[in-house]
């Protein structure tokens, strides 16, 4: 709706005009709106009808060919009574849990090392990178060579100390193979949101505990761990939103064997393997609704932590 | 007209025959290439898939000659193997027709062949030899190939090269004279190529040792294996194929009407009885293999064996014999392999091969090009350069891979290639992938479903009931021949 715009007046008349199409766009009063729209066209598109689409096709039966067929809740009804569904969601929790762990554990430990200053402190942070920028796809095919029982570089290794070969692959190991691949590419990740964050803190609150003879480890327990716990929630955040789409190493390594079929493999599987259309995206409708519900509680979470260090 | 002069009309005219004969029977034997292709009319661009790797690395260069030869721009995209079904399977089925010429491993043959034109029909309306100039030149193809190639007995594809599956032993080994005596002492038969499970079992047990033991009088640096085995979530069911084809069963029996049309699927008791034996026995040899095993790929069991880690290679495709044996030749200066149809002598079989999309904007283009690269002329560019083993029989008998030089390991395996086709090709006809529309998806869901019992995760009985589910819900989804159980 285009504005009215008054100049001034000649006699008690105003002399108005309408204005253009840029001075509304640009108007204090639609602004946000110029900004925003775009955006919500584009989310729409990309995002909003493909979504819509998904939840269409759960309720239906089409593998592509010919009409789809509805089925109500049948497909819905199948997958809370499909045993290796249910079971991938088992793994995926698993994998969900041991990554974040070990990633935030490995993370603060080389945070807190990393957040003081030393020499070659640059080149130590820069090959700790590495991991992050290589493809994770490349990454698991790398790994899935070094993990070979024969001929892989670990096993070469731990032979030279004298040590037996592992089966890294054996159906008891596999997971945490995977899982180890994951933590190896994106421990970088939290260490350097946490050295960040080490960084940030007030001196004057460390000066006064240790004015007041706090012990390191008290002082690590009632300050620094506090004070870093929204960027904690963050990492978490992020971390299980990505970890329940976990699907490249799987895809380099046993592409969904030995016991480690994850949501996302399934969903891949069931979608664009067998083009069960209606099957996968009901699938991915779980997918997409557990992750929001997670992330949701996390962020909750995360509000209550940064509400706390005001 | 006199005596002598009558001789010499009839000598003359004898000659002008025979020159003719030979003249003609020359072009008869000339094969099909570049040059023959006419003048193409429709000069739209066309698109195709490529799988990533050396071979299509050479191919390139020449589809590149076609391309200067015929005016017709050629998009080529290179992708993974394990992609090109998904994303050609979505562009045949909204019938965009982006893809012109179309990337097929045999088994998906039926299931796409509503997409894919007829080549006969291709032939007759863009050949100036019509459809029997095109039958000519197949002719020279693997029959079982070309049977996989065809849908409801229309040739939908041609194929180009092959991974027809054999057996890989280590023949330095079954040849040691110490080997024999000790193998015969203990097993009480001759040690020979297993042609038979029980013979497979112990022989996989015999040459299981550990390291510091002998082998041909020589203790071992490390442990070796009687097989290598490719039991990951990948390649697993090729090598059932080949157990249950080899017992006389299949996934799903074929049954036909009396004029030979498809009736139904049968999953039988039998078949059902031969998956559970195929299974429990290639889990059984497992112990016999390395570790790494179950989650192999082909790349890692040809490692085994080429590395002089494992001694049979049960199931392998033939097409990777060339490159073990390089291996092996590195490792083991003095290893040499040889090449055996599997138990059963029915390896499984296929090869990627090029059809039409119906929806191509240029079919006259992509035929021709589809014709070229099955051409002798470019198959032995795949061959020779590329290290692909063609699907043409008068190139694998070329007397060029035959020599002493490339006798060894080149020419065996083209030699061992012919004749289990000639042996394989009157069971072909009824091996169910290649009559069914589902193949594709049963396939790829088999590599999952066969894998599990080998990594632990269900029994064989529980393997056999899922895949039987599976294979009758994905038949009764993407087929119209009804499917049932027995």
């Amino acid at each position: 709706m285009r504005e009215e715009i008054t100049y001034g007046t000649v006699a008690g008349y105003g002399l108005t005009r309408k204005s253009t199409i840029w001075e509304t766009l640009t108007s204090e009063r639609y602004f946000k709106w110029t900004l925003l729209i775009p955006l919500i066209i584009l989310l729409g598109i990309f995002m909003v009808y493909p979504l819509l689409y998904c939840a269409y096709y759960s309720f239906h039966q089409w593998g592509m060919r010919g009409d789809a067929l509805y089925v109500g809740a049948q497909n819905y009804r199948q997958l809370l009574n499909d045993k290796a569904f249910l079971e991938s969601l088992y793994q995926t929790f698993k994998v969900l849990i041991i990554c974040i762990v070990c990633e935030l554990l490995i993370g603060l430990g080389l945070a807190l090392l990393w957040s003081r200053e030393f020499r070659g402190e640059n080149v130590v942070r820069g090959l700790a990178l590495l991991p992050l920028l290589v493809a994770p796809l490349i990454l698991s095919l790398l790994w899935n060579f070094m993990f070979e029982y024969d001929f892989g570089a670990v096993n070469i290794v731990l032979q030279s100390l004298g040590l037996n070969k592992i089966y890294w692959w054996s159906p008891e190991r596999a997971l945490y193979s995977i899982c180890f691949i994951t933590i190896w590419q994106w421990f970088p990740f939290a260490t350097f949101v946490l050295v960040a964050g080490l960084r940030s803190l007030p001196k004057d609150v460390f000066e006064a505990a240790r004015v007041d003879g706090a012990s390191p480890w008290y002082t690590f327990r009632r300050l620094t761990l506090p004070m870093l716990s929204p960027l904690i929630m963050i990492v978490v955040v992020l971390r299980t939103m990505w970890l329940i789409r976990l699907f490249d190493p799987l895809y380099g390594t046993t592409r969904g064997g030995v016991q480690t079929e994850l949501l996302d493999w399934m969903v891949y599987r069931t979608a664009f393997i067998y083009f069960d259309i209606g099957y996968g995206s009901t699938m991915a409708i779980f997918s997409l609704v557990l992750t929001m519900a997670i992330c949701a509680i996390m962020f909750r979470i995360l509000m209550k932590a940064l509400g706390g260090t005001k | 007209m006199k005596r002598n002069e009558i001789r010499w009309i009839i000598g003359i005219a004898m000659v002008v025959v025979f020159s003719f004969g030979l003249v003609f029977s020359g072009f008869a034997q000339e094969k099909f290439g570049l040059k023959n292709i006419p003048e193409i009319k429709n000069k739209k661009a066309i698109n195709m898939m490529v799988e990533t790797g050396a071979a299509w690395d050479k191919v390139i260069e020449y589809i590149k000659q076609f391309e200067t030869a015929t005016g017709v721009k050629v998009n080529i995209e290179r992708v993974a193997s394990p992609v090109v079904y998904s994303k050609e399977n979505v562009e045949l089925m909204a019938g965009t027709g982006y893809y012109d010429v179309v990337y097929v491993e045999t088994s998906w043959t039926c299931e796409w062949s509503d997409y894919l034109f007829n080549l006969e029909e291709l032939a007759a309306q863009y050949d100036p030899n019509g459809v029997a100039g095109f039958q000519e030149d197949i002719q020279n193809i693997s029959p079982v190939l070309l049977r996989c190639g065809q849908a409801y007995g229309e040739q939908k594809v041609l194929p180009f090269y092959t991974y027809h599956m054999g057996m890989f032993i280590r023949q330095d080994v079954y040849d040691d004279p110490t080997e024999q005596a000790n193998f015969k002492a203990k097993y009480g038969y001759d040690l020979k190529p297993p042609a038979t499970e029980k013979e497979l079992y112990d022989q996989a047990e015999f040459f299981t040792r550990k390291k510091g033991e002998l082998l041909k009088g020589q203790p071992l640096e490390h442990d070796l294996y009687g097989v290598a085995m490719m039991a990951g979530a990948y390649q697993i069911n090729d090598e059932i194929s080949c157990r249950i084809w080899g017992k006389g069963g299949d996934y799903a029996t074929v049954v036909r009407n009396e004029d030979g049309s498809l009736k139904e699927f049968v999953i039988t008791a039998k078949d059902k009885e031969i998956l559970k034996e195929a299974l429990t026995e290639y889990k059984n040899l497992l112990k016999f293999a390395p570790a790494g095993c179950l989650t192999a790929n082909f790349d890692f069991a040809c490692a085994q064996q080429g590395e002089g880690y494992a001694i049979i290679q049960p199931h392998q495709f033939a097409s990777l014999f060339t490159w073990t044996a390089d291996l092996l030749k590195q490792h083991v200066p003095d290893g040499r392999l040889g090449v055996y149809p599997t138990i059963g002598g029915q390896p499984y079989t296929g090869a990627w091969s090029l059809g039409v999309a119906k929806a191509s904007k240029n079919p006259e283009a992509a035929y021709w090009l589809v014709r070229y690269i099955s051409s002798y002329e470019l198959q032995k560019v795949l061959m020779k350069e590329g290290g692909q083993f063609s699907a043409r029989m008068d190139l694998l008998l070329d007397p060029e891979f035959h020599t002493p030089e490339t006798e060894y390991p080149l020419g065996l395996t083209c030699s061992y290639l012919v004749d289990v086709w000639k042996n394989q090709a009157p069971y072909v006809d009824n091996y169910w992938y290649f009559n069914t529309r589902a193949g594709g998806k049963v396939y790829e869901m088999q590599m999952n479903a066969l894998h599990k019992p080998m990594a632990d995760q269900v029994t064989i009985d529980e393997c056999v009931q899922e895949v039987v589910a599976k294979t009758i819900e994905l038949t009764s989804k993407f087929d119209t021949v009804p499917i049932r159980e027995e």
